[in-house]
């Protein structure tokens, strides 16, 4: 499966396919994190509506690891193999063209790949931090129901006596990722953590975007006077967005009603 | 040995048809049994090299330089000619004939000269088929651009870069045999002998410059493709590494030197900023299409140049030749631009340089033209001087550039001794006196892709030649010769580089056998390069040993050969009584100061043959101009 | 003006190399780069001692031999200037100048500043050319180039194979030299039916001789004395992809 590191050339071509699509699953990832901005109804809406689609969220979930797998490993074998390649290195050594954020990518990304692992355990599997993984909630979809004022047994006793109405129960219960993002990110070094990492994640992507449509051979003069100080801009707005959301919860400006 | 050129009979046009269809070919069989040693990957060797390696022979191929790209072709920059008319000009195979003709001041062969005409056109479509970017017009057609000593536009182009270009196209076609296996390139290896035995080439023996290792490469066939010795006069043109050894050491194996002082100087070039110079640098003759040669009429002129109005301005070009104007070939030009200077009409601080202005062009056409025309020659002369040449006029001054003189070779291109083949600038043949701009990169190409393909039949068409053992005595003879030569120079141990000495021998050359000669100043020259050449031997300092990477010896090697060149040179100028093209005798003028050939006494190439210690013996070759009519060149 | 250099001397290619102190006085601002290489070089040699190896040939910046990386840029720090090219006008008085040669694994040092730039020309003998004997070539107004076509392949085929875009590459990359080469021939329709057999003979070797991968730094193109365009990667990408698409890697 491996044997396409031997050419350099397909090498950047999966960096740039893989690369693209971690980042437009980011892309969705944010938008769909800053809706914790619209309150906690709409935020644990989102979050069970995901749930909900099992199938397609697992094929989805299938193609980013593959994606992410194919990423990390080129990159480090390409970071390897380059480095041999190196000559003796210049005593006295300056760049002109080349920012950190390029020079940097293998390290920003190594970190991301740290930060993703400690994301994952944390808000996906709840490894870390249980305690607020397991927040609940009850909600309805049903106007009706909201006359109950959340007592779930009194409110799905009077749906199924209804139930040629409506045969299913109007209340639930589900994960309140709300309640548990808040909380989390009450603590600041969780939250200095996250916003450490998305800002790296930043600097990755200010140099990736434009890095992928040239590796792919997407290019022209104007194309590339316009990739280029867009692909910087996209890097603020992906590290910017996801800054925003521990910032925000750190400064009271979110959850405070929890 | 006579000097037998080999003029095939019959109408000129039709002379080298006609000696093609009469040669007959090696049979493609036999074609891989003939081991062809070629120096210089230039335009002449390499062409010459991947065409005869395409064609099936034997090729290994010779450079002193990391890669075959590097050669000094690549430094051309104003274009290369062909008889295309596509500009509806009136121009033909015999009109360009004519003119490079007239240009070298009749003192080249007919025949050769019109078989350059003649294959002008099929290099232009060799190279576009190699994928050489041509300059084009709007409608993808390919532009030309005019150059001097011509009335017709006729110039193909690559930007100012043409000879880089032509170059790649030579050095792609080369790769590609090199890469099939047909050719096998030698880089790193500098000649400095040729073998000869039982009278014909057999051999060279090259200096490994990496590890200083002298070898012997043997072959049935050695072609010289190793460019023009302008360097002797130290600042020049060429490339610093360009040099004269192969062909004088072939010259001193035998082969004759023909019209060794047929010196072109170039007129635009950069001028000298001080003593710390190490080489000139062209602007191309292409800028002479926009731009106007002026020096103040007032020799006291204190004003900047932009402040001095026209009616204060001598257009000197324009007004001596008002047809050819600032077009005229490159000797005339020259000479006027020392003319104005010697009148003390020179401008900037060493008063030896004049004006070459673009403001009419720059007004008529606009920046943006003016800058996709000339952008890079522009931009090196900004580099160079510090001085925006679209703010101002440039200031240049002539510099030696090129030489039509070098190793004698009949029709065939092969020189008196058989098996020995000299293309491009290394050979004199098509020049005559004087060369016409976008030229050279023309006579490299015709040698290398379309004459010798063809005429080292004439001499492979004899059978192999016998094999010849790496212990043959020539062979150590000459490899001993070589060692020895680099014993002594690590021996003298004096007080002088071989660039202070080569930096010497340049100004008594320049001084002397430069722009204006004469008797006196050549009888000068010859006692003062004698005496300098004695304190190279005896005053020389070269460091380390040849065991690894020493450009000391490289350059001492090359330097040696210079000192000797460097007498034939003025020798064959003082005998040269006459004025013709480049070659300017200071007796033979006209009233206006224009050349004046004494055609009947030296309607001739002087063909030197070294002669050991003793002076050398001066051949003639009589030019027969069966074609056209001797005529005093008039460009007014 | 006067200078203080720290220049690499190497014997060879076995020997490791070091930094060697120099002063040079007398240096005047229209001298070029090289001509100051020149004035320490006739000094060393006077006091008997090795002058300092580097390469050059016609100063004028298109042969493509000089190679030097000063303070640390290949071709010392003026944009679009070969290092014969830059003119010590563009220093200052008593300035400490770092000179080392273009340093890259498939770039071996042979000499002090002098390197092996051999692996290039095995690019371009591998498939970096048009196939056509001579002779063979139809007349060269029958092949139509648009102008700005022409001119595009024309801003590639500046290209004077002198290595700095690998010299700076922090992945020693030769894509830079390769694109250029490629794009050139591939944009003309006369280079048009070998290009995805170009695009692949190139790229095999290059990897063959040891050239890193692309990471998009564009290093190469800041560096380039003929400034030459990254643009030409993207392509030469697009070139190999259509090739691996349509041949399998």
């Amino acid at each position: 499966m491996f044997k396409y590191l031997n050419h350099l050339v397909i090498s950047k071509f999966v960096m740039a396919f893989s690369g693209a699509y971690l980042l437009l699953f980011i892309t969705g990832h944010l938008i769909g994190n800053l809706q914790l901005f619209m309150g906690r109804e709409p935020f644990n809406a989102y979050a069970n509506f995901l749930q909900s689609i099992g199938e397609v969220l697992w094929a989805e979930r299938i193609v980013l690891i593959i994606a992410a797998i194919l990423h990390i490993i080129t990159s480090i074998y390409l970071k390897l193999h380059n480095y041999k390649l190196r000559g003796e290195k210049y005593a006295v050594r300056k760049y002109v063209k080349a920012g950190l954020n390029s020079r940097t990518m293998i390290w920003t990304g190594l970190m991301i790949l740290a930060f993703v692992i400690f994301h994952l355990l944390h808000f996906t599997f709840g490894v870390i931090d249980s305690k607020n993984y397991n927040y609940q909630e009850l909600y309805t979809k049903n106007a009706y129901a909201i006359s109950f004022a959340g007592d779930i047994e009194q409110a799905n006793q009077q749906s199924m006596s209804m139930e040629a109405l409506n045969p299913e129960p109007i209340v639930y219960e589900r994960h309140d990722v709300y309640k548990m993002v808040i909380m989390d990110f009450r603590n600041p070094w969780v939250s200095l953590f996250y916003m450490i990492a998305v800002a790296l994640l930043g600097v990755h992507i200010s140099h990736s975007l434009q890095s992928a449509f040239q590796t792919l051979g997407i290019s022209g003069p104007r194309f590339t006077r316009f990739i280029r100080p867009a692909s910087i801009v996209y890097g603020f707005f992906i590290g910017g967005g996801f800054l925003i959301i521990p910032l925000s919860v750190l400064l009271g400006l979110i959850g405070g009603n929890i | 040995m006579s000097l037998e050129s080999k003029i095939p009979a019959g109408p000129l046009e039709q002379k080298w048809q006609k000696h093609k269809d009469n040669l007959k070919p090696v049979s493609p069989a036999n074609k891989r049994k003939f081991k062809i040693l070629i120096v210089g990957t230039g335009l002449a060797g390499g062409s010459a090299a991947a065409t005869l390696g395409e064609l099936g022979f034997d090729v290994e191929v010779f450079t002193y330089h990391d890669s075959a790209r590097r050669a000094h072709s690549v430094a051309a920059q104003g274009g290369i000619n062909a008889a295309k008319n596509y500009q509806n000009d009136g121009d033909s195979v015999w009109r360009l004939f004519i003119d490079t003709i007239k240009g070298g001041d009749y003192r080249s062969r007919e025949a050769n000269t019109y078989r350059l005409a003649e294959l002008s056109s099929n290099i232009i479509d060799q190279a576009t088929a190699q994928g050489v970017p041509f300059a084009r017009e709007y409608g993808g057609y390919l532009d030309n651009r005019s150059f001097g000593g011509a009335l017709v536009s006729r110039t193909f182009y690559a930007r100012g870069q043409t000879g880089q270009q032509l170059l790649l196209g030579v050095y792609s076609a080369l790769s590609r045999q090199v890469g099939a296996g047909s050719v096998k390139i030698h880089t790193h290896k500098d000649m400095l002998d040729l073998v000869v035995i039982d009278g014909t080439a057999r051999g060279i023996v090259v200096r490994d410059l990496v590890n200083g290792k002298i070898e012997t490469f043997i072959g049935d066939a050695v072609i010289l493709a190793t460019g023009g010795y302008a360097n002797v006069f130290f600042l020049s043109t060429n490339a610093l590494h360009s040099n004269a050894t192969a062909i004088w050491r072939a010259h001193k194996k035998g082969a004759y030197f023909a019209n060794p002082c047929f010196t072109q100087i170039h007129p635009t070039c950069i001028p000298a900023s001080g003593d710390h110079q190490s080489k000139l640098t062209l602007m191309s003759e292409s800028l002479r299409n926009d731009g106007r040669m002026w020096v103040p009429k007032n020799p006291d002129e204190k004003r900047p140049p932009e402040q001095i109005p026209n009616e204060d301005r001598d257009y000197f070009l324009e007004r001596m030749y008002p047809s050819y104007g600032n077009l005229s070939p490159r000797d005339i030009a020259s000479r006027a631009v020392k003319r104005m200077c010697d009148e003390g009409k020179g401008v900037g601080k060493s008063r030896q340089a004049v004006y070459l202005d673009f403001t009419d062009a720059l007004g008529r056409l606009g920046k943006t033209v003016i800058a996709d025309r000339y952008g890079n020659l522009f931009d090196m002369y900004d580099r160079i001087v510090d001085e925006n040449p679209y703010n101002g006029p440039m200031m240049i001054y002539p510099a030696p550039h090129y030489t039509m003189g070098g190793l004698w070779v009949d029709y065939n291109l092969m020189s008196n001794i058989p098996g020995l083949f000299v293309l491009g600038e290394a050979n004199f043949s098509d020049h005559g006196a004087n060369r016409l701009g976008a030229s050279a990169l023309m006579q490299g190409l015709a040698d290398g892709y379309f004459v010798i393909p063809y005429t080292i039949n004439s001499y492979l068409v004899k059978g192999k030649p016998a094999a010849i053992p790496l212990d043959h005595p020539e062979i150590k003879k000459a490899e001993n010769d070589v060692q020895n030569r680099i014993n002594k120079l690590l021996s003298i141990n004096g007080n002088e580089t071989p660039t202070g000495l080569h930096r010497k021998l340049g100004k008594i050359m320049w001084d002397n056998v430069g722009m204006g000669r004469n008797e006196q100043g050549l009888k000068n020259a010859i006692n003062q390069i004698q005496a300098i050449r004695d304190e190279f031997w005896h005053n020389l300092k070269v460091v380390g040993n040849d065991s690894y990477m020493n450009p000391v010896i490289e350059k001492a090697l090359r330097v040696a050969d210079f000192m000797e060149l460097g007498e034939l040179i003025a020798r064959d100028a003082l005998e040269r009584d006459e004025s013709c093209g480049a070659h300017f005798r200071e007796e033979h003028q006209t009233p206006e100061g224009e050349a004046l050939r004494d055609d009947e006494h030296f309607a001739h190439v002087a063909a030197w043959e070294y002669n050991q210690d003793k002076e050398p013996i001066r051949h003639k070759e009589e030019l027969n101009f069966e074609f056209v009519e001797f005529a005093t060149r008039s460009y007014k | 003006m006067k200078v203080k250099l720290h220049v690499w001397r190497q014997k060879d290619k076995s020997t490791p190399g070091h930094l060697v102190d120099y002063d040079v006085d007398g240096i005047e601002p229209d001298m070029s780069f090289l001509e100051m290489l020149d004035i320490l070089n006739e000094s060393l040699i006077l006091k008997g001692e090795d002058p300092v190896a580097f390469e050059y040939d016609c100063r004028e910046g298109i042969c493509g031999c000089c190679s030097l990386t000063v303070n640390g840029i290949p071709h010392g720090h003026q944009k679009g200037t070969t290092i014969c090219q830059l003119f010590m006008r563009k220093f200052s008085d008593g300035e400490d100048i770092t000179i080392e040669p273009f340093r890259a694994k498939s770039f071996p040092v042979i000499r002090d500043l002098i390197v092996d730039r051999s692996a290039f020309d095995r690019i371009i003998q591998a498939g970096g050319f048009i196939t056509v004997g001579t002779g063979m070539a139809q007349d060269a107004n029958s092949i139509l180039i648009p102008k700005k076509i022409a001119d595009l392949a024309m801003d590639a085929a500046q290209c004077i194979g002198c290595g700095a875009c690998v010299a700076a590459c922090p992945n020693s990359s030769a894509m830079l030299f390769l694109s250029a080469k490629s794009s050139q021939l591939n944009l003309l329709p006369q280079g048009k039916p070998e290009k995805l057999k170009r695009a692949r003979a190139m790229i095999a070797q290059m990897e063959k001789e040891g050239f890193g991968s692309c990471s998009n730094h564009y290093e190469c193109e800041a560096v380039c004395p003929k400034e030459i365009s990254v643009q030409f990667i993207a392509k030469f990408n697009r070139d190999y992809l259509a090739a691996s698409i349509k041949e399998g890697a």
